[in-house]
Parts: C-alpha cells; sequence; structure tokens
C-alpha cells in the first residue's frame, strides 16, 4: 500500500529563554494509505507536535517529513497551504473554531478558498452537517454552541474540502462519555470511507479502530504493534 | 514584588505596545507644543503684525485658520491620548482578572497598572516636549537660512509646562477608567473570553450573504469590538477633520487668497508714471509683504503729473486695450459718525466716533478701474458722487460699521459704500472718483497711469515701442511691470499656508500610530483564529487581507466623515467666497489621498509582521 506519510529522525527542540527543551528525539514512523493510526502518549509527551509537523503547520528542527510525496522541509509557505488546504484535515484538541462566522460558514470556508462553485459549497455543507447531526445549529455561531458540538463542526470544516488525509488531536478529551460515542462513530465512518487517519488520543474506544498504535513517551517513539 | 518592578518587567515584556503608546503621546505633546512655539512666530503673530505687514482682512482669515488648527491639535491629542491608553489598558483586563481570580487585592492590581501608567505618561510627555521644543527650532532655523526673518528665541517655560501638565493629566484620567472599571468587575467575567479586551464575542450585526469570508471576518469583528472601533473612528475623524482643515482649507484659503491679491494688484499690468512716483508706488504696494519705512513723499509735485500728450499717446497706441488713469495722495482723513435705525425698537443708534489717521487717497475712474478688489459692499459707480471705498485695515483702525459711515478727507465728508482687501498701502486706502477729487484738490491731471496690453499683441515689443515714446515726451518717465511685485505678494501668502498645512503633520503620524495600535488589538483578540485559518490553509496574505480590511474600513469611514467636516468648516467658517476650480479639488484629493494611503499603509505593519509568524507560534495564548 502506498506511503501517505513519512517520518525519518524527526527531532524538535523549544528553545525557551536558555534552556533548550527536547519534544520529539529521533522520530520514525510511516503511515500507509487507509491506515487508522492512533498515537497515544502521556500529557506533554509531543503528541500534538508531532501533528502539527505531520500538517506542516510546525517544522522539524532536524529530519524529514515526506506527506504525499512531497518532502516537507524544502516547500514554501504558499505550497504548505495549498497542501493543508486541498490535503490534509485537521481537528484541533480545543476546536479552533472561527467565532466571527455561522456553523454552516466554519465548515464553508476551506472550500471557498479553493474556489469550488457556491452550488458546491452549499451541497457539501448540507452534507457535512448531516454527517456530525447539527443541520439545526447552521446558523449559529460557535459560543452558542456546546463542546461536543463544537467538535463535530470541527470534523466537518476538516473534511470540507474532502482531504485524503485526517489529523485528529484529543478529539474525546474534553468531552464526557455520551458526546464521545458521537465522535467514535464519526472516526469509524471515516475508517470505512477509506480515508488515512491520525488520532492522538487516550480513549479506549478509538484505539479499538487502529490499524497502526504508536506510543510517545519522554519524546521517543515506540510502535505498540512490535 | 514592588509596584514599580511589576510595571517596569509588564512594560518591558510588551516592547511594541509600549513603545508605540510613548510614541503617540510624544507625538501628541510634540505636535502641540510645537504649533503653540512657532505658530506664535509665524501665525498667531500674523494678527499682531498687521500694521506692518498684511492687511487686516488677510491677518484675519490667517489668525482664524492658526487658532481653529490648534484647537483642532489639541482636541485631536486629547483623543488619540484618550486612545491610546484605553488600548494599553484594554489589553491588561485579562492579566487584571487573573491577578484578582489569585487573591490580589483591588488597591493593589490599582497600584500596579496605574504605576505602568504613570511611567508611559511622564516618559510620553517628556519625550513630547523636547521633540516639541527640538521641531520648533529646527523649523525656525530652517526658514530662516530659507530667507524669511523669524526670530530665535528660548521657549516660554511657562507654556511648555501648561502643555505638559495638560496631556499628562489627560492621559493620567483617561487611563485610569478602563483600570478602575476592570479592577470592579468579578474575576471569572473579567478571564472569560467575552470579557477580554472589554469586548462582547457577540455580533447583532448582519453582515450580507453574498459577502466573501474574508470581508464577513473583518466586517463583523469591527461591529463585535464596538467600543474599540467607535474609538478610533472617533479619533481618525478629528484627525481628517483636521487634516481636511489644514490641507485642503489651506489649499483653497491660499487660492482664494492669492486671487484677491491678484485681482486687486492686477495680472500683467503696467505701471507708468515719474520715476519717483513709480517707486513710491513700488513701496506702497510691497508693504504687503515685507516692512518698509514710508518717507515723506509729496505726491502733488508738480513734475509727477502726467500730460495729455502721454495719456493721447497710450490712447494711440495698438496693443494698449486700458487705460487706467489715478491721482494718488496722502492726507489725514476723519471718521464720520452717523446713526442707525433698530426697526422693532424704534431707537437711533450711534455709530462711530471721531478717529482720525493719516490715508492714502486715490482717486480713480471707475468704470476705467484696471483691479477687481473682494469687497464688503460695492465700488464707486458714479463719477461725481460724494462716494468712497476704503482699504480692509483703514476700515479695521478707524470704523466701527464701516458701511454705515462716512469720511471726511479735504474737508468734504464722503460716503463710505465698500471695504476692500487691498495691499497696496497695506490696506490703509481710499478709493474716491477721480473727477471729485481733481475738483477738491484743484489737481486736474493724473499722476499715476496703469494701462493693460492686448494678449493678441507681442507685449515685449508694445512696451518697447511706449517706453521709446514716453521717453520722447518725458525722460524722467518710467514704464514698470507690476508682475515682480504682485508676485512677491503671492509668494508670502504661499509661504504662510504651506507652514499652517505643515502643521497637521505630527498629529497624522500619531494618528497612524492609532491605528497600529488598533491593528495590534485587533491581532491580539483574533490571533486564535488566524492561527486556525492558517493550519487549515489560509496563507499569510489571507491573514493580511482581513486585518487590512477592517483597517481599511475605519479609515475609510473616519476619512469620508473627516473629510467632509473639514471641507464644511472650511468653506462655511474659515474662508469667505472660496474660490474653488478644478485644478484645486484635483490638489486636495491628491493630498488627502496621500495621506489616507499613508496612514493605510503604516497600519499593516503589524499584520505583515504578525502573518509572518509560525503557526504554533500565532495560536500560542499570550
Amino acid at each position: 500500500m502506498k506511503t501517505v506519510v513519512s517520518a525519518s529522525l524527526v527531532c524538535k527542540t523549544y528553545q525557551i529563554e536558555d534552556a533548550e527543551v527536547e519534544v520529539l528525539k529521533n522520530v520514525n514512523f510511516k503511515v500507509r494509505k487507509g491506515e487508522f493510526t492512533v498515537l497515544s502518549g502521556p500529557s506533554g509527551s509531543g503528541k500534538t507536535t508531532l501533528l502539527n509537523i505531520v500538517s506542516s503547520i510546525d517544522k522539524p528542527t532536524s529530519g524529514k517529513v515526506v506527506v504525499f510525496g512531497e518532502d516537507l522541509s524544502i516547500k514554501n509557505e504558499d505550497f504548505l497551504a495549498n497542501l493543508r488546504c486541498h490535503n490534509i484535515g485537521f481537528v484541533f484538541q480545543s476546536y479552533n473554531l472561527v467565532s466571527t462566522l455561522t456553523v454552516a460558514e466554519n465548515i464553508a470556508f476551506p472550500m471557498e478558498w479553493v474556489q469550488k462553485p457556491e452550488n458546491h459549497i452549499t451541497k457539501r455543507v448540507e452534507e457535512l452537517l448531516e454527517i456530525v447531526g447539527l443541520q439545526h445549529r447552521a446558523e449559529h455561531f460557535p459560543f452558542q454552541l456546546s463542546g461536543g458540538e463544537q467538535q463535530r463542526v470541527a470534523f466537518a470544516r476538516a473534511l470540507a474540502n474532502d482531504p485524503p488525509l485526517l489529523l485528529v488531536d484529543e478529539p474525546t478529551g474534553n468531552l464526557d462519555a455520551k458526546t464521545s460515542l458521537k465522535i467514535v462513530q464519526i472516526l469509524q465512518k471515516l475508517k470505512a470511507d477509506g480515508k488515512t487517519v491520525i488520532v492522538a488520543t487516550h480513549d479506549e474506544h478509538i484505539f479499538q479502530l487502529a490499524d497502526q498504535k504508536l506510543y510517545l513517551e519522554d519524546g521517543k517513539l515506540v510502535s505498540l504493534d512490535e | 514584588m514592588s509596584e514599580t518592578f511589576f510595571s517596569i518587567n509588564d512594560l518591558l515584556r510588551r516592547k511594541l505596545q509600549t513603545s508605540l503608546v510613548i510614541i503617540s503621546l510624544t507625538l501628541c505633546v510634540a505636535s502641540t507644543l510645537f504649533l503653540l512655539l512657532f505658530g506664535e512666530k509665524i501665525g498667531f503673530g500674523i494678527s499682531l503684525m498687521g500694521e506692518s505687514r498684511l492687511t487686516a482682512g488677510f491677518s484675519m482669515v490667517f489668525s482664524q485658520f492658526i487658532v481653529f488648527v490648534a484647537f483642532l491639535i489639541f482636541v485631536v491629542g486629547a483623543v488619540i491620548i484618550s486612545f491610546m491608553v484605553f488600548l494599553m489598558m484594554s489589553q491588561r483586563v485579562r492579566d487584571i482578572g487573573l491577578m484578582k481570580a489569585a487573591g490580589c487585592p483591588n488597591d493593589l492590581v490599582f497600584g500596579y497598572f496605574m504605576t505602568e501608567l504613570l511611567i508611559v505618561t511622564f516618559v510620553g510627555c517628556l519625550l513630547g516636549v523636547v521633540l516639541g521644543i527640538l521641531a520648533d527650532f529646527a523649523s525656525t532655523s530652517l526658514l530662516n537660512s530659507s530667507g524669511f526673518q523669524i526670530s530665535q528665541s528660548l521657549p516660554n517655560f511657562w507654556l511648555v509646562l501648561l502643555v505638559f501638565a495638560v496631556f499628562f493629566a489627560i492621559a493620567l484620567i483617561l487611563g485610569a477608567k478602563p483600570i478602575l472599571d476592570t479592577t470592579k468587575v468579578e474575576p471569572a467575567k473579567a478571564i472569560s473570553p467575552t470579557y477580554i479586551f472589554g469586548l462582547s464575542k457577540e455580533s447583532g450585526f448582519t453582515v450580507f450573504a453574498k459577502l466573501g469570508f474574508t470581508l464577513k471576518m473583518a466586517m463583523r469583528s469591527l461591529f463585535r469590538r464596538k467600543s474599540a472601533t467607535f474609538r478610533i473612528v472617533l479619533c481618525l475623524t478629528a484627525v481628517f477633520i483636521l487634516v481636511t482643515v489644514a490641507v485642503a482649507g489651506g489649499i483653497i484659503a491660499d487660492q482664494t487668497t492669492q486671487s484677491w491679491v491678484e485681482k486687486a494688484v492686477g495680472r500683467d499690468i503696467v505701471l507708468i508714471a515719474h520715476q519717483n512716483m513709480t517707486n513710491q508706488y513700488k513701496l506702497l504696494l510691497s508693504k504687503f509683504h515685507e516692512t518698509k519705512e514710508d518717507s515723506n513723499f509729496n505726491y502733488t509735485h508738480e513734475e509727477y503729473l502726467i500730460s495729455e500728450e502721454i495719456l493721447n499717446k497710450l490712447n494711440s497706441t495698438s496693443g494698449v486695450t486700458d487705460i487706467d488713469a489715478r491721482l494718488v495722495l496722502n492726507t489725514q482723513v476723519m471718521e464720520v459718525r452717523n446713526y442707525t435705525f433698530n426697526p422693532q425698537t424704534g431707537e437711533t443708534i450711534p455709530v462711530g466716533d471721531d478717529r482720525e489717521g493719516e490715508s492714502l487717497i486715490i482717486g480713480v475712474e471707475p468704470k476705467k478701474a484696471l483691479s477687481k478688489w473682494y469687497l464688503e459692499g460695492k465700488f464707486l459707480k458714479e463719477d461725481e458722487t460724494f462716494e468712497a471705498v476704503i482699504g480692509d485695515s483703514l476700515a479695521q483702525k478707524m470704523f466701527s460699521a464701516p458701511l454705515d459711515q462716512g469720511i471726511r478727507l479735504f474737508d468734504r465728508d464722503f460716503a463710505v459704500v465698500g471695504v476692500c482687501l487691498d495691499p497696496v498701502n497695506n490696506g490703509n486706502v481710499t478709493y474716491v472718483p477721480l473727477k471729485v477729487l481733481q475738483n477738491i484738490t484743484g489737481i486736474s491731471k493724473p499722476n499715476l497711469i496703469m494701462i493693460k496690453i492686448d494678449p493678441l499683441f507681442n507685449c515685449t515689443q508694445v512696451l518697447t515701442q511706449i517706453k521709446a515714446e514716453i521717453g520722447s515726451i518725458n525722460s524722467d518717465f518710467e514704464v514698470f511691470e507690476l508682475n515682480e511685485i504682485l508676485n512677491k505678494n503671492l509668494e508670502l501668502l504661499g509661504f504662510i499656508w504651506s507652514t499652517i498645512m505643515f502643521l497637521p503633520l505630527f498629529s497624522l503620524a500619531s494618528a497612524s500610530l492609532c491605528l497600529i495600535g488598533y491593528v495590534m488589538l485587533a491581532i491580539a483578540e483574533q490571533r486564535q483564529e488566524f492561527g486556525v485559518l492558517r493550519a487549515v490553509g489560509a496563507t499569510p496574505k489571507t491573514v493580511v487581507k482581513i486585518v487590512s480590511g477592517q483597517s481599511l474600513m475605519v479609515l475609510l469611514s473616519s476619512c469620508a466623515i473627516g473629510i467632509a467636516f473639514g471641507i464644511i468648516i472650511t468653506l462655511l467658517i474659515l474662508v469667505p467666497e472660496p474660490l474653488i476650480t478644478v485644478y484645486t479639488v484635483i490638489e486636495i484629493a491628491g493630498w488627502l489621498l496621500i495621506a489616507l494611503a499613508a496612514t493605510f499603509i503604516f497600519s499593516l505593519y503589524p499584520a505583515i509582521r504578525f502573518a509572518k509568524k509560525p503557526i504554533p507560534e500565532i495560536m500560542a495564548q499570550t
């Protein structure tokens, strides 16, 4: 199967005043097309940093990350923005919806950037709202939604341009059991649709969906499958 | 931790914001102080030098303008300072909330942030005073080196202290309000996202569904932070009123006053008179732009009278279109009292006194006069009526209600029918019909002739011919083109107006800093969202577009209101009968567009700087 994400010897160090904090240490892994990968590890182990690097939001201090055959370290910002817009969907842990846009507009704006026709955008928004079960919330602003609803809007936004790769950061971390189940159902559907998914989580229900399990501790990555 | 230590640390942590507030405070104080110091030398002084330079009417237009610009600069300074300290303190609301949530007592929180405010305002005002004095010194030196004589004296200590104290107090009072407001708010509310920056997240504003997301986000954000948006619009509106009054008003007033002088003196007018008389008339006309001592000139000397032969020669010279013969004299004049009737009360009210003075008397043939004065009232119509038109300086010096009074000269009373703005003898002049003047003085001939040459003829050729013919009759007579003196008079007006237009530059710079401050507030408030936009595929350009959209909307709305009010103030209050041509409009539009574009470009700096940051840094909460 084709490799979608490949990371080799990835290191990330943050300079905080005079001290250097090494968050990732020589991380190597591969994710193949259609594979559902679960990334776990204690808090502060570097999961979000790793997802940020794979999504091209952040750059590694050293090492190489190749996504869809493109070496991210040598690409300019416009190329990376285009890659994120077309090929990568990102669901943030804290939802990060745009507070000035309604639910429908939050889902629609990534499609406007790739200049999809208006009727396509309208149809796709309706379709995604149905998938996440929020048709009745289309005209509401984010501050009018609960945490679980905001998380589902974040999923819908990540799927707007139908990206082949989806990165999800702690999707159930802030939610109660009942709301978490809805999120797990969405992830199940994504897996069934053949999407390549990388999820950072501690949730047992999501672990059950995994084709590949990775564990990060103190910046080092180990495969739980081995 | 001591209050001072905390405050200094906090100010240093927010270097850009702290320096912005200090710089805008500095510029506000500097511009006001500079205006007062420099304006005293070139502006307010103008109204006092009416006797020696400029006529009373012109001085009044200038001093009105300068006083109004000074008032606006002061208001703008206060508004800018209020906005900047509001911004500075608004961005500390979350910190104040956090400190209160952690159990810090109210008075200690207030103390920390008041100390910050004290440090910033003191440094800003102090630097402003220094910059204001330096700007005044530099401008005066520059103008002196360009040939204008402006005294370079030590600044008035009390004036400097007054400006410092007033702005320091304004900044403290206005800055203390947001701190006090926040210290009164419950900690939970102060740290909640719906209260940070004192802004409401809710938006009751409906944006057109068809608008693109970039514009939608920009508009909704503007309406969401109503308080800050309202303040910046108010602030920029005040600045644009000032800029419009100074620039548009300056250009209109410059062209209008120049046209008054040009029409009063006349363009392409040639003076023919005895050489002594010519020199005397040049001196009288030059008094508008330079102080000159008037000698005891004998206008009635027989040699100066112009013979019929010269007049006939000029009449028969082809190319000479108009001949304006004048009799110029100098004599004592006296104000003539009068009474006006109040139809409502039936009372008669005495007007005037018995003031006396010396005035230049010019007899003209009303229908042949080449000058077209800017007049209050009317000009002389008949050749043999006892009517007079007096100059503006004479009217101001000797009359209470000139158009209701009369003037006595050569023991005869003349009704004052008009007051004209005239640079000749700096407005200390009286025009009467030539025939009447000749009859009462017994001088039957004019002593000065003004002619106009047909533009279809070769001017140099006609002049050479006139010089030769006049020279053959009387070699003491001279032919002189008045354009040289006219241009010097116009130059003086141009210099004064350009100086007035220069005054609001500091305020415009402060306004740009205000807008930068507002853009920084917008970025601080929306940084998380911008991070998300970037993360889901927006380029840095999109972020700049959203921020610049907000900045442009604020600028355009302020600019529209400010320019409209500025033009109304200029046309209705400051310049009577303004002269506006297509070129005037283009020139004004050009300057205002430059001011608008410059302010906009400067305001983009924080947006561009922010958009270039790595996404994780953008999304990190500060």
